[in-house]
């Protein structure tokens, strides 16, 4: 009943992490082995105990239904009935596997099997099936297989010593950390692990990055954030559901000739004329220099303003593959940048016939979590900086400022919603909703599954936590008869403004006297407190707000 | 003229309009050896003055007129008064035939012109030109060297006359107006060096620029002489281009905390990635026409016959794993994602520092966000936010939609507390969907541990190297600030714009010295890190890897044509195979039926043909077979393609 228990843990995972995998990347081949099985499937039939679920294909939307069927009570009952528990053979799995890779026509860029398993000694130290095991693994990692163990963790702990360490594949470099070799206890943990190996971990660009004359550190450019779509879209035939291609074609409008690329110029209209140029020198104006970052000097860390922002940041990791010695400049200056509290200003052009743009490189130094996972990798974050042509002119309206009563007040709202921000605490609802129509349309669901729109407030938990203080911060700035949420009144015409006007407020000495004690003098308009100052005699000098205000209060409390 | 612009551009109302006055008589063209004549400097001045109008299309209308001319062409002139005055250009819009007019027909001439009879000449002008309808902004800009003798009588009549009709003064001299006021806050500013100072003016220039003087301070502006430029200083500041300006466009809406509590906005974009104004448009290359050009895009079944389907009869599908889910237009529509619109909702609020990485920024702009102009209650509302904000060094986390069409974002909103304005900052945060964890190899490895040696080495580069130091005064200086330069890519592509409109037919210039200058470390640093690059060149060695070339034995997909020449020249493989193995890829490009696998298809076959002069078989015989075959495969629009691409290779 454990391997039960185990089996329908480990079909559930399977069946999440291939939802994810269906949406992230649909050209991979995936196959599901179930061993330790007490009925057989596999090709030609010949090993026991391991049932090949799914064959290596690309997974679809009725795979999807089939590994559904399989989770919870029912799905249980179900894998009891077809698949079944008995011997266990990880040697034969293995094998099996070998086959279903060999099997595939197609050349494979990329091969890699996972075990998913919480037994470290599966063949309970059955020392001819160990060896058959591992035989098999070192001819599967020969042919280009990475073996990775995902394992959970069991009572006592999970001893990869006793049996996977000669299963799974080394780590690619002997830097490299050891992310599968702490067990997991938490199945999301696990899903984690699954989903972040997902990812392909590609550079946009790599190329040099230049110190001075005849000193290049080779490094490689990864985006780290990029904005996801929703994946595009591909054009049907309407009767029969079949993809169309399209085609292109550029041809002269009298004659009906196609054009070729030498017949074509490009042009732009400026001050009355047409401005030709040739194709390629549209795209030599662009060039400036070859790719690469050249550095231009250092600054002290504060000298990077907030709002210098033009687009998502990139990732700076040195190659040592390509320039050897890399990895110890790039370790030593991401170091004393650190150290330091600086950043490299370089001067970056990220691919060929791309003008230059001005970058930042912060340094990030790696960080570690309790389990030995990198959280941030080490390495720079380059950030793009704007050129003079990237800010606007504003005219920014000017106000009198809160007076400190004001401001505390807001302070205590502000504690009151106080919470963790954490940058995956946020799903796109666009996309997310777009992905449950695929589903419920793929599935033939009934309606798509409900997304959670978690970038909505939510309002009643802010009001209830907030209780009375937005009425006392509303007393304190707003008047009686002002309405935030009305319309602003239309524009004032202007030589009628006398009829517009908004009625005087008269304010009576008490009322005045209340102000001045609750310090909500800075709640009236100017014109209020000028009109105030006229009525109570108060001669000032200035007239800006603050200054009617201690006047005003000076004489009152005299 | 620069500051003029940028300053008067936005608050003309109507269009600005601008009279070039340039002295073009006998004495401009002095100049002492090696240096650039007062005529040279002057045209340089008004050439890139009107540059700028031309590509930055700005609302002014411009009129030139030169004097000193050997011609009298002018309204005013009669009975020998107004003598060697040319009215060359009439007020209008500025275009490329008028580049094209002071490049090729503005040059020095022999005569001397009074300047105040110009100046008179400007202002009739004007008058006359600008009658009846609406100009708040008229400006006439004087370039001379005041070297001519002028009737100063008529000076106080002028300067009344510039006052009445609001006509603004600036004049452009070889000269500073006074000595050590041009050298005042620049002295970072090399020694421009003006021509003719050094000798000490002639009694002209000194008398022609008393009378300047009293003209600039008697006009009712606040401190006239700072409209007395130099030429040298004019061309600096006239060399970029204007920078793109766009109009803040201001969006309105409430910022909401919780149900009851909001408080009026409004947002402007403060900065983004500026693009370039106008795309390139594709025109034939004999006519020059973009009407001659059509492109057409057609959608077609993947069957032999290639059967062509209507646009309308294309419905959108998304992939779901090996399966395509057709979902239509108007499905799609009615189950995306809906919301309520224009939004600035605070989810909550959060520490600034240790959770809102500036490397997560998304998108690509800031936006201010303002209280609602002209509401007090909400300014000071909205100013107890950002302060508390402020004191408290948090954030607010929003919901941000621009409008009921556009995607909802969340993002940051960070308090701004300036000498004069308050604001928030928004700037927008990724979702869980936009983060890739990638992990990388530790760099804590004994194989690159820099040693000690080597981490002083890069800390004595850093010390040479910093940007920001302290003067004596213990004041800052900055000697880099990216956001002070233009974008280079509008510089030069204006440039080459200017270079082509003025001079068809020639090669594009190379990048302005200045701009590259610019873009690069500043010499001081290049000079102070010289040593320290040296060290670190000894500390740490760098070798490029060899990447094991392999010999190429095979035609490959990627660039067949290369491959192909590449194995004839090795002369391993016969002849005949490798042939072969190009005829192959060649079947392999034209199975897909594109443009661009036939483009790539004709540069097989020409580098086929190339090769194959000393054995044309093999050549011949495929070409025989592929033409056989071109009706069946329906492969017409490629022969059509490569005999136009061979024709003057066929024999």
């Amino acid at each position: 009943s454990k391997k039960q228990t185990w089996m329908k843990k480990q079909t559930m995972e399977h069946y999440q992490s291939w939802i994810g995998k269906i949406i992230s990347s649909d050209k991979d081949l995936v196959a599901l082995v179930f061993y330790g099985t007490e009925e057989s499937k596999n090709p030609r039939n010949s090993f026991k105990h391991v049932y090949v679920y799914h064959d290596l294909s690309e997974p679809g939307a009725k795979r999807v239904q089939e590994v559904d069927a399989l989770r919870g009570e029912k799905g249980a009952k179900l894998a009891a009935e077809t698949i079944g528990s008995g011997e266990t053979s990880l040697g034969d799995a293995l094998w099996c596997c070998a086959n279903l890779y060999s099997d595939i026509k197609l050349r494979l860029s990329h091969k890699r099997l996972m075990i998913f398993t919480c037994r470290d000694e599966p063949h309970g130290g059955d020392s001819v099936k160990d060896r058959q095991a591992r035989t098999k693994a070192s001819d599967l990692k020969e042919t280009g297989v990475v073996i990775d163990l995902m394992h959970l963790m069991k009572p006592g702990g999970f001893d990869i010593s006793l049996f996977f360490c000669d299963i799974v594949s080394p780590p690619e470099d002997e830097s490299e950390l050891g992310l599968q070799l702490q067990p997991s206890d938490k199945l999301e943990d696990l899903l984690k692990r699954v989903r972040a190996k997902e990812l392909k971990k590609r550079a946009l660009a790599r190329l040099n990055l230049c110190l001075g004359e005849g000193i290049n550190v080779a490094v490689g450019i990864y985006a780290t954030a990029v904005a996801a779509r929703k994946p595009g879209s591909i054009k049907l035939y309407r009767e029969t559901n079949e993809p169309v291609r399209s085609k292109t074609r550029t041809f002269h409008t009298q004659t009906g000739s196609l054009l070729l690329p030498s017949e074509i110029k490009k042009a732009q209209y400026y001050g009355g004329k047409e401005i030709v140029m040739e194709r390629d020198e549209v795209d030599a104006i662009k060039k400036f220099d070859d790719p690469g970052l050249f550095l231009i000097g250092f600054k002290p860390m504060e000298k990077l303003k907030l709002h210098h922002h033009i687009r998502p940041a990139v990732f700076l990791y040195p190659e040592e593959d390509e320039v050897k010695g890399s990895s110890c400049l790039f370790s030593a200056l991401l170091k004393k940048c650190s150290e330091r509290n600086v950043f490299a200003l370089c001067r970056f052009i990220s691919r060929r016939n791309y003008p230059p743009r001005f970058v930042a490189l912060l340094p990030q130094n790696e960080e570690l979590d309790e389990g030995k996972v990198q959280i941030t990798p080490p390495g720079f974050n380059v950030i793009y900086l704007p050129f003079a042509d990237d800010f606007r002119t504003l005219d920014p309206p000017q106000f009198p400022s809160a007076s400190q009563t004001q401001v505390d007040k807001m302070k205590e709202i502000v504690s009151k919603l106080r919470f963790k921000y954490r940058s995956e605490g946020f799903e796109n609802p666009v996309i997310q909703q777009h992905f449950r129509n695929l589903e419920a349309l793929a599935l033939d669901m009934m309606a798509p599954e409900e997304i959670e729109d978690l970038i909505m407030p939510k309002v009643d938990q802010i009001d209830q936590r907030l209780g009375p203080l937005v009425q006392e911060f509303k007393d304190l700035v707003y008047p009686a008869y002002y309405n935030p949420e009305s319309k602003p009144a239309a524009k004032r015409k202007t030589g009628q403004s006398g009829a517009e006007k908004k009625p005087k407020v008269e304010l009576t000495e008490d009322e005045l006297k209340a102000h001045v004690q609750n310090n909500t003098l800075v709640k009236l308009t100017v014109p209020v407190l000028k009109d105030a100052c006229k009525q109570f005699g108060v001669r000032t000098t200035g007239t800006k707000k603050q200054e009617l205000i201690d006047a005003l209060i000076a004489r009152l409390r005299s | 003229m620069f500051s003029y612009l940028s300053l008067k551009a936005q608050t003309c109302e109507s269009w600005l309009t601008v009279v070039l006055c340039m002295d073009v008589g006998l004495t401009m063209s002095n100049s002492a050896p090696g240096e650039e004549s007062s005529f040279e400097l002057a045209k340089k001045v008004i050439q890139k003055f009107v540059q700028r109008q031309v590509f930055s299309e700005t609302k002014i209308e411009l009129a030139l007129v030169l004097f000193g001319t050997d011609s009298t062409d002018n309204p005013l002139s009669q009975d020998g008064q107004y003598q060697n005055i040319r009215v060359h250009r009439h007020l209008r819009i500025p275009d490329c035939e008028l580049l094209i007019e002071i490049e090729n027909q503005v040059q020095p001439e022999s005569k001397e012109g009074d300047w105040l009879d110009a100046l008179v000449v400007c202002m009739d002008l004007l008058h006359t030109e600008t009658k009846g309808k609406k100009y708040d902004c008229l400006n006439i800009a004087l370039l001379t060297d005041l070297n001519t003798q002028t009737n100063e009588e008529s000076l106080e009549v002028i300067i009344n006359n510039l006052t009445q009709s609001g006509i603004t003064m600036q004049f452009f001299l070889p000269f500073p107006v006074e000595e050590d006021k041009e050298g005042q806050g620049d002295s970072e500013r090399r020694d421009p060096g003006h021509p003719g100072t050094g000798k000490g003016l002639s009694r002209e220039q000194k008398k022609n620029m008393e009378l300047v003087k009293e003209m600039m301070l008697s006009l009712d502006v606040e401190d006239g002489l700072d409209e007395i430029h130099t030429f040298r200083n004019a061309i600096e500041e006239l060399c970029m281009f204007k920078r793109v300006e766009r109009r803040p466009v201001a969006w309105p809406c409430q910022l909401t905390i919780g149900s009851s509590l909001s408080i009026r906005i409004v947002g402007y974009k403060a900065v983004t990635d500026e693009k370039p104004k106008k795309m390139w448009i594709t025109v034939d290359a004999q006519s020059h026409q973009k009407d001659d050009v059509k492109r057409e895009t057609v959608y077609c079944l993947d069957d032999d016959n290639e059967t062509e389907v209507q646009k309308d009869d294309i419905i959108q599908g998304f992939r779901y794993g090996s399966d395509i889910v057709p979902f239509s237009k108007v499905d799609q529509e009615q189950m995306k994602y809906k919301h309520d619109g224009k939004c600035f909702a605070v989810l909550g609020f959060t520490k600034q520092s240790a959770v809102i990485h500036r490397h997560q920024f998304m998108g690509s702009q800031i936006l201010k966000i303002f209280a609602a102009r002209d509401d007090e209650h909400a300014g000071v509302a909205l100013s107890a936010l950002i302060r508390a904000l402020n004191e408290l060094q948090m954030v607010a986390i929003v919901r941000y939609a621009y409008n009921r069409t556009s995607n909802p974002q969340v993002g940051a909103a960070f308090p701004c507390i300036k000498q004069d304005s308050e604001c928030l900052m928004y700037v927008q945060l990724p979702f869980m969907e936009d983060l890739r964890h990638f992990t990388f190899p530790s760099l804590e490895n004994k194989k690159f541990t820099p040693s000690d040696a080597q981490l002083s080495a890069v800390d004595s580069l850093i010390d040479s190297m910093m940007l920001v130091e302290e003067d004596e005064n213990g004041e800052q200086r900055d000697l880099f600030k990216p956001h002070r330069i233009p974008n280079p890519a509008f510089q030069r592509h204006f440039q080459c714009l200017h270079h082509r409109a003025v001079s068809p037919g020639t090669p594009l210039p190379p990048i302005e010295p200045w701009l590259k200058a610019a873009l690069d470390r500043p010499e001081v640093i290049t000079e102070r890190c010289q040593d320290p690059l040296d060290v670190l060149k000894r500390k740490f060695p760098l070798t490029e890897v060899e990447k094991k070339k392999k010999l190429k034995t095979s035609v490959g997909s990627v660039d067949p044509a290369r491959d192909f020449r590449a194995l004839i020249k090795q002369k391993i493989l016969p002849f005949g195979e490798v042939c072969q193995q190009l005829t192959h890829r060649i079947e392999q490009l034209l199975s897909n039926k594109n443009t661009q696998y036939y483009m790539k298809s004709i540069t097989c076959i020409q580098a086929f043909r190339e090769q194959s002069l000393a054995n044309a078989e093999h050549y011949n015989s495929y070409l025989q077979s592929l033409k056989g075959s071109i009706p069946n495969r329906g492969l017409e629009v490629f022969w059509e393609l490569l005999v136009q691409g061979m024709i003057c290779l066929f024999t």
